[in-house]
């Protein structure tokens, strides 16, 4: 379980989290939504302890960083470093040994070509691979559909499945309302730096509906369109 | 046709305009760099140049191939300015012509405390070399990837090694037919020379910090990840180091001593590097630690103590980021 308790992130004078309460119980997959700078990615580095902050973030097994594969929106990677040897490297961090690198690379990936050469999908299915090899218990996936093909897509949504039959904690940010109604058990809406609802898998479809309420308005209207 | 001349005249204006503009904002950046460092640039300035000419001065009373550092040195300094996105970025901002003016200027104004030093030395063709060097290498148009992997010894432990390896294998290359010729002509300096430029090549390795992911990923204490790097460093630096120095030992047997010397110098800077980047990361090394490091290169023997007060505080700085 991760469990947040009051937790409070400035930068500055910008209180970009307000008293975040949450709780993360094994097996389940939770999606995270939000506009863009609403403090999603501020959220997940708490949690997997890049930032300071006010609070209280606990977890078991413990300590968090340590069992959290974390999926950034944009992964960063070393010139000249191939794609096998990305895997080896987040592999080697965690002292995990795997012999066969290439029989796991369920995407397809030219694990020899230097990584800094992939497509951004490409990129984004590698760092999944690497930190799904990891053997992690927990997994934070900051936006894993963006940037990604339609099969990838399928074949990352069966993994998230997989995940959560396997016990572990997923938390999931996506832009894409379906992928996380495909996906999680608990959507918690994120705005202005404190969660403002929490809709359980039957409900989706009225968070959606109200969602699109909330954000299009009169808009489309405002545009003038002729 | 008087007013295409005049629109010509404009554009040509607008980009000297830009080029003068670029180069006040890379002005600008290396003073902020100074400021951040806690230096006032002016300051900072002077030091630099002081610290270089005493530097170029204790390298030429050293060693008879100060000229060769010299150029190499110069020459990897400017190679950074080629760096492919930083490259690819100006193409998209200048035109073609601004573009080769940039990177010549950029290149020789670079290379400049070089050729003054060489002039000085009245080496005149090392410094025509480097003036040659530096200007071709500015127009030379280097593909941005290349569409094959060089192969390295390094693979299974990425990753300052395995890129490094790639980035700088023509010197081990280099280093190798070095100690050859010093075989050949039993010159034990020049090999020497040649084992040290092995040590130097891997120190660049870790001049720069890693992206916070690389460190937080593993699953260890700062003690141990610290430790975890210099074994690596010492056991790969050695791995391509050793060849040499065995090869020097054979030859030269009655000089064993002084070459154990300089490979514990070797090793020793390779563990001062190491904990000098991680005392001040996530930032890059400050000027500082720089001047300590070029401190140690005038005396070795400082090392001694400054490695200790360095690991403390690498490890006080990874201790948010490794629980």
């Amino acid at each position: 379980m991760i469990a947040v308790k009051n937790l409070f992130k400035k930068y500055g004078t910008n209180e970009v989290l307000k008293n975040i309460n949450i709780e993360f119980h094994k097996g389940k997959v939770y999606g995270i939504v939000g506009e863009n700078g609403t403090g999603k990615t501020t959220l997940f580095r708490c949690i997997a302890d890049l930032e300071d902050y006010e609070g209280k973030i606990s977890s078991n097994p413990n300590p968090i960083k340590n069992h959290l594969g974390l999926l950034l929106t944009e992964p960063f990677f070393f010139q000249k470093i191939t794609g096998k040897e990305y895997i080896q490297l987040l592999c080697n961090a965690r002292n995990i040994k795997i012999p066969d690198i290439e029989d796991r690379n369920i995407f397809d990936l030219p694990l020899s070509q230097y990584a800094s050469t992939y497509s951004t999908g490409m990129k984004k299915k590698l760092a999944l691979t690497a930190i799904l090899l990891q053997g992690n218990d927990y997994f934070i996936l900051d936006e894993p559909f963006n940037g990604v093909d339609i099969q990838s897509n399928i074949i990352i949504t069966e993994i998230i499945h997989k995940l959560k039959v396997l016990d572990k904690i997923v938390i999931i940010s996506s832009h894409i309302f379906s992928t996380l109604s495909d996906t999680c058990d608990e959507i918690h809406l994120l705005s202005s730096g404190h969660f403002i609802k929490s809709v359980q898998k039957a409900n989706f479809h009225v968070l959606e509906t109200e969602m699109k309420q909330m954000t299009i308005g009169n808009k489309i209207e405002k545009l003038g369109l002729t | 046709m008087a007013s295409i001349r005049d629109n010509q005249n404009l554009r040509t204006t607008k980009q000297d305009e830009k080029v003068k503009k670029y180069f006040e904002l890379q002005y600008k950046m290396t003073n902020r760099k100074f400021k951040d460092a806690g230096f006032n640039p002016l300051l900072a300035y002077l030091m630099l140049t002081t610290l270089f000419v005493g530097l170029s001065i204790y390298l030429f009373h050293k060693t008879d191939f100060a000229g060769y550092i010299y150029l190499l040195f110069a020459l990897t300094l400017i190679g950074n300015l080629s760096e492919t996105r930083r490259t690819a970025f100006l193409k998209i901002c200048f035109s073609d012509k601004k573009l080769k003016k940039i990177r010549v200027s950029e290149n020789l104004i670079c290379s400049l405390p070089f050729l003054i030093f060489l002039l000085y030395k009245q080496l005149f063709l090392s410094a025509l070399l480097l003036f040659v060097l530096a200007t071709i290498l500015a127009l030379l148009n280097f593909r941005t990837t290349l569409n094959f992997t060089i192969w390295t010894p390094f693979s299974k432990r990425p990753f300052e090694f395995t890129t490094g390896f790639r980035n700088t294998f023509y010197i081990f290359f280099a280093s190798y037919t070095l100690t050859a010729i010093a075989i050949s002509v039993n010159n034990f300096n020049l090999g020497v020379f040649a084992m040290l430029l092995v040590f130097a090549t891997t120190l660049s390795y870790y001049s720069k910090p890693e992206n916070e992911y690389y460190v937080w990923t593993h699953n260890l204490k700062p003690n141990a990840f610290l430790l975890g790097k210099i074994k690596i460093a010492l056991l790969f630096s050695s791995s391509i180091a050793f060849p040499i120095a065995i090869t020097l030992a054979i030859f030269n047997p009655q000089n064993i001593g002084i070459l154990s010397l300089f490979f514990l110098v070797g090793w020793a800077f390779l563990i001062g590097i190491i904990v000098s980047k991680y005392a001040a990361y996530p930032n890059a090394m400050n000027i500082t630690q720089g001047i300590l490091l070029a401190l140690c290169v005038w005396f070795p023997p400082t090392l001694i103590v400054l490695i200790p007060y360095l690991f403390k505080k690498s490890e006080n700085r990874l201790s948010s980021l490794l629980k």
